[in-house]
């Protein structure tokens, strides 16, 4: 395999527009990925973090635009397809097999691995159990009854089962406790520098930025601020991200204090006559 | 009769009005503004009846016989009997989302028990069609118990075993059938007068065709029909409206099986002799095409569907050389439309409307959610005389709730309470339970140790619909509305219980039914201008944008005018501008109509601007609670959850 | 009554891979196919065909039964499954119940109401156990009935894509992120289950002894039907079981109730069971706890 060229990007999408039925949610989203980085995408609910990942991941087509990965055309490749150039997914949500036991999760993960070459697959199974040495623990367990933070661990393992060039992490924070959170975000940040490339997409902004080294930020379907994150305007993610007024009530504000020292008010629009119990009054025949 | 003060404020965008003056008692408005219509909908109904039922046999007696033979009105009136059966099919399956798969047996009630009537009884066939609806409708109720524990496929099976024991074993019973020689359906009048004429009977079948037609036509524009839709769609949130799902759902099994009875009947009557064969399960798997290729849930569909699918193989025999292959043409055709139009001609029709309607009207743009803001929230004053409610009880207080499953504590001895006219917030990281003990509190979920009290009253051991009732109104995560409805029609059933009419009256449709829902419409439509949709209430929820439709919902729950309001995460998939606009929003309800709230927020800063009292929760138990300022300044807080804040 | 075990639990055993190819197409596309049983019965026409009239040996006609069976399945697959995915589930059971009208009214058009007789494959005397007479028939049908559903099992469990097959009931779009194709599951489910109603079809037939439209298709379907729910709609191995259970069942109730005056007695009393069995505990009797949600309560 030729050394990774670092002039051109890994992964790149150009002017994609994509959406659900009619309605569109991305209304021209440009990023790029180069080889061995750490990128993320952030923005409010709303704004097409997902349906970015999905057109990326190959869940979703777009319905214009371009997305290349190691110089190749693959906008039109659906996932399927994409797992066995070397894109791994984990997906929102975790989405492991409930049913079935860790290692049958891991096994399934390997499906392409093992149909290109069955001999790695003993190998690649056990670098995976020693970087999360408690799914080795519990190899035999069914998906479902592990924890949120193994469910995610399991998750990541899975898709490192193919033996990805560029992993796709979608939300990885979502539903977990923060301290659950520091550990995965390490191992993501581990796995970069054993040579991974990962893009992900995360609604925390402020555990997200620390991981990342370049950072997408969208809005309303279009990327609104991007650079490397050493390099971004603090002031600035928070105004584009549009979270500043809002923030200004975590600051005390005189306004909302005085309203709060307020009295209780009386409820001067309801009928001064108090009568018993409560009964809804029909509007039908009340005779 | 009165219809309760009414009044809805319009407000104009983005300033601040006086509230809305007390409510004071509006006479009715009909009285002394305009005449009462001589000809309401019920008298019209009627008359058309009684003219049809007059009519009709006579015309049928005279036209039919100058293009058709005998033969061919029986075979139009056995077309005419499945045409109602399959409407009464429709009522279960489209419009209430219940599967059944023995209807066959149902027609088979109605047939037997209108020959019992008729020939063994010696009573008239007008007598003993009504007498086969009754019965029918009753033993429905065997199968509408099961489905209030199961679903779908399952009631299906169940539907299914009901149907093979009735064919198998119990029509067969000597009994009732006399054995495989069977019952005879004398046409009887009177005594031994009975009426031979085909055409005549196919009058009857049409005038009993147009009178379910028109019960069909009642059960839809009224609070009947858009609670059967909402249970099809959504059942916890036809719940939170107040409709009692498990009373609505037995009211359809015995509808349809009553109208299936009178199905069974009239074909009965129509062939002249039924036995324990007549209606094998076929004919339920033939009831079952007709109502989904005639496309569920629509009357005209069924009716065409019913006709085309008995007329279809008398037609095809007159065509010579596909004697034989009819049935597999017919098959074949089959599974080609329902692979292409799985929503049956309906469907086909529907969004033919809906392309010709957007075309005449502005395109429907799917906005930047950027540009949403809610001109204003429906500012209802209340429908209800008020209650010696004391001002300074809460109205909400939850003591040590504790929510189990199997092993699993998804709620760990929580207690809040909300005081009147106050906003509390509910926060914490996902899968903490905050939406389990919503779910407890509004009464989808029964608590396995603990109190919830509703304005004083223990309420724990309620059902949603009766806690609605009491003034709980609440939002859903994933948006409370029947989204396949028009968002008149949500609005419609947001008002479920200040309907109050009962069900037989909706079946009349009397002159109070008729003015009740005027008075919904109109409040709806105030409903409408005050969000800013004016002109599209006739768009079906789903089509509108997701922020969209979290207004249309919050509308649809202030219109019940709860005592409390709760919701469920409203900010969800909101743009920036148009949190901020909800939170104007928010803190206005509170503040000039005093509303209570309580609310489950992912959103801090909305929760820090908006609410007077936080509980934050984890892993099911009540972390902290304070004021916002106290909740800023706790250190288990923080770090953990405001990181978005603490930037 | 012994006796009527050794009949009931081979007629159970039928039942069974009747209803593990129901299972395996609700599995796959979330549907009851009303056809099940019809596919097996139009192939045992096929089996005459070759066997009877071409006079084929026996396992070349039951072969293209088996055969014609797949491909019924394949092209339904192809056809009218493929093109309904985000479809309601109760419009894709109409289609099953076009494919079942489709098959039905083919056999009477092409061959007839009167019956046909496919010749006997083994004859000769059979064995006794503890006093129980097994007949070479039966025989054989455990052994090819062992051997089926044993194969089965083991190439949904051993398997990467038999694997993937069971992963897909789970969670089909985390499938598609391993990349194993939506498309290439769904005909594994359907030619298989296709494939499973054809040797039932061929195994009940010594039973009843002749080929008629309808004769072999309803009471394999019933049971069939009756056993999938018994056993939990999305458990393989609880399919199997509740076949075994409804075949001793019904082959005892009968033999208990046979000369009563109540007709029909044995399907009633099935069917009674099965409700009550629902009722009490949606998912089956060993079905797994999250399909209860699905299945209402």
């Amino acid at each position: 395999m030729s050394r990774p060229d670092s002039a051109v990007p890994l992964l790149s999408a150009t002017d994609l527009h994509a959406g659900f039925g009619s309605h569109a949610v991305l209304h021209g989203v440009d990023l790029e990925v180069r080889d061995g980085d750490i990128a993320g995408v952030f923005g409010l609910n709303g704004a097409g973090k997902s349906v970015t990942m999905k057109v990326l991941a190959g869940l979703v087509p777009a319905w214009s635009g371009k997305v290349e990965y190691a110089g190749r055309d693959i906008t039109r490749l659906p996932v399927e397809d994409r797992v066995g150039l070397g894109v791994g997914n984990v997906p929102q949500g975790r989405q492991v097999f409930p049913e079935l036991s860790v290692e049958q999760n891991l096994r399934l993960g390997a499906y392409q691995l093992r149909r290109r070459d069955k001999s790695r697959y003993a190998p690649v199974l056990e670098q995976v159990f020693q970087r999360f040495p408690v799914l080795a623990q519990r190899r035999g367990q069914a998906a479902g009854t592990l924890s949120g933070g193994e469910q995610a661990s399991l998750a990541v393992g899975r898709a490192l089962m193919s033996e990805p060039r560029l992993l796709l992490v979608d939300e990885p924070s979502a539903g977990l406790a923060p301290k659950i959170v520091e550990e995965l975000f390490q191992v993501l940040a581990d796995l970069n520098a054993g040579g991974l490339t990962i893009l992900l997409v995360e609604q925390n902004v402020t555990f997200g930025l620390k991981l990342v080294r370049t950072a997408y930020l969208l809005r309303s379907g279009k990327v609104v601020y991007s650079g490397l994150v050493a390099e971004l305007d603090r002031e600035r993610v928070v105004t584009e991200l549009g979270i500043g007024r809002l923030l200004g009530a975590a600051r005390p504000n005189p306004d909302t204090a005085k309203r709060r020292a307020a009295p209780t008010r009386t409820i001067t629009n309801r009928s001064p006559s108090m009568k018993n119990t409560r009964k809804p009054r029909s509007l039908g025949e009340a005779s | 009769m009165s219809a309760g003060p009414v009044s809805v404020s319009r407000r104009s965008s983005g300033t601040e009005v006086a509230p809305a003056s007390p409510a004071t008692p509006v006479p009715q408005s009909s009285e002394p503004v305009r005449r009462r219509p001589l000809l309401t909908p019920r008298r019209s109904n009627i008359l058309l009846l009684l003219a049809a039922a007059i009519l009709l046999p006579i015309v049928t007696a005279q036209a039919m016989p100058l293009a058709f033979t005998p033969t061919d009105s029986l075979v139009l009136a056995e077309a005419v009997a499945f045409a109602i059966a399959a409407l009464a099919l429709n009522m279960l399956t489209g419009y209430a989302g219940q599967i059944s798969l023995g209807h066959a047996a149902l027609l088979g009630v109605g047939a037997f028990a209108s020959g019992l009537v008729t020939s063994k009884a010696g009573l008239p066939m007008w007598i003993g069609l009504p007498a086969a609806a009754v019965a029918t409708g009753l033993i429905a109720l065997v199968i509408g118990f099961p489905a209030l524990r199961l679903r779908g496929l399952y009631l299906a099976m169940v539907t299914i075993a009901f149907g093979f024991a009735m064919y198998d074993s119990i029509l067969r019973l000597d009994v009732f059938t006399g054995g495989s020689a069977g019952v005879e359906l004398p046409r009887r009048i009177w005594h031994d007068t009975q009426f031979s004429d085909q055409s005549v009977m196919l009058a009857v079948a049409l005038v009993a065709l147009l009178a379910v037609w028109l019960l069909d036509a009642n059960i839809t524009r009224t609070r009947l029909g858009r609670a059967f839709r909402a249970i099809r769609e959504n059942e916890a949130v036809a719940q939170a409206y107040g409709v009692d799902v498990a009373r609505y759902k037995l009211v359809a099994f015995v509808l349809s099986g009553a109208l299936a009875g009178l199905a069974g009947a009239l074909w009965g009557h129509a062939v002249g002799f039924v036995n324990s064969e007549s209606f094998p399960f076929d004919i339920s798997l033939a009831l079952i095409i007709m109502v989904v290729v005639g496309g569920l849930g629509s009357r005209v569909g069924a009716v065409i569907a019913g006709l085309a699918f008995s007329l279809f193989p008398v037609v095809l025999h007159g065509i010579a050389w596909l004697a034989g292959l009819d049935i597999m043409v017919g098959a074949l055709l089959l599974m080609y439309t329902v692979s292409r139009h799985p929503g049956g001609f309906a469907e086909v029709i529907g969004e033919a409307r809906e392309r010709r309607r957007e075309r005449r009207s502005a395109r429907v743009q799917t906005p930047d959610d950027d540009a949403i803001t809610i001109p204003a929230l429906p500012r209802v004053t209340s429908l209800r005389t008020s209650t010696a409610v004391d001002p300074l009880a809460p109205v909400l207080e939850v003591e040590n709730v504790t929510v189990r499953f199997g092993g699993l504590v998804a709620v760990d001895s929580a207690s809040l309470r909300v005081p009147r006219g106050k906003i509390v917030g509910l926060i914490g990281p996902n899968g903490a339970g905050k939406t389990t003990l919503f779910n407890t509190i509004s009464g989808l979920i029964r608590p396995t140790t603990g109190t919830v009290r509703l304005l004083g009253q223990d309420v724990s051991g309620l059902p949603a619909h009766r806690r609605a009732e009491l003034g709980l109104g609440r939002t859903f995560q994933q948006i409370g509305l029947a989204k396949d409805q028009t968002m008149l029609d949500n609005l419609l059933l947001a008002q479920h219980l200040e309907a109050g009419y009962s069900t037989g009256r909706a079946l009349a449709y009397t002159r109070g039914v008729a003015a009740a829902e005027e008075v919904m419409e109109a409040r709806a439509r105030e409903a409408i201008t005050a969000l800013g949709f004016d002109g599209r209430e006739q768009t079906p929820v789903k089509r509108f944008s997701h922020g969209q439709q979290r207004i249309i919902e919050m509308g649809c729950a202030l219109l019940t005018d709860p005592e409390l309001l709760m919701l469920d995460e409203p900010s969800a998939g909101m743009a920036p501008g148009a949190v901020e606009n909800l939170a104007v929003r928010l803190n206005d309800l509170r503040d000039s109509l005093g509303r209570t709230m309580l609310l489950i927020e992912h959103n801090v800063p909305l929760v820090l601007d908006v609410c007077d009292y936080i509980y934050v929760l984890n892993f099911g138990q009540v972390l902290a609670e304070g004021t916002p300022d106290e909740i800023l300044a706790h250190p288990d807080v923080i770090g953990a959850y405001l990181g978005e804040a603490a930037g | 009554m012994l006796q009527a075990l050794v009949v009931g639990l081979v007629t159970g055993a039928i039942y069974g891979l009747m209803a593990l190819g129901l299972v395996l197409i609700y599995k796959g596309s979330r549907v009851l196919n009303f056809a099940q049983a019809e596919i097996g019965t139009a192939c045992l026409y096929v089996a005459w065909l070759v066997s009877a009239k071409g006079h084929q040996p026996y396992l070349v006609g039951a072969g293209a039964a088996i055969l014609t069976a797949v491909a019924i399945g394949l092209l339904f697959e192809r056809f009218v499954v493929r093109r309904m995915t985000d479809a309601p589930r109760l419009s894709v059971a109409v289609g099953t119940i076009g494919l079942f009208t489709f098959l039905f009214a083919a056999e009477i058009y092409f061959f007839g109401p009167s019956p046909r007789y496919l010749p006997a494959p083994i004859t000769g005397l059979g064995v006794q156990v503890a006093g129980i007479y097994v007949s070479p028939t039966q025989m054989v049908s455990f052994a090819v009935i062992a051997v089926i559903a044993g194969g089965l099992a083991a190439f949904l469990r051993l398997t990467d894509f038999g694997l993937g097959v069971v992963a897909a009931a789970q969670d089909a779009a985390a499938v598609r992120l391993v990349g194993i194709r939506l498309s290439r599951v769904s005909m594994f489910t359907w030619g298989v289950g296709a494939a499973l109603s054809a040797v039932a079809a061929l195994l009940i037939e010594p039973t009843i002894s002749l080929i008629a439209p309808g004769v072999i298709g309803e009471p394999l379907f019933v049971g069939g039907l009756a056993a999938a729910l018994l056993g939990g709609l999305s458990s393989l191995p609880g399919a199997f079981i509740g076949g075994l259970l409804v075949g001793v069942l019904s082959t005892e109730i009968q033999f208990v109730a046979s000369g009563r005056a109540i007709p029909g007695v044995s399907s009633l009393v099935l069917f009674a069971i099965v409700a009550g069995v629902l009722l009490v505990r949606p998912q089956g009797l060993l079905g797994s706890a999250n399909l209860r949600a699905e299945s209402g309560s």
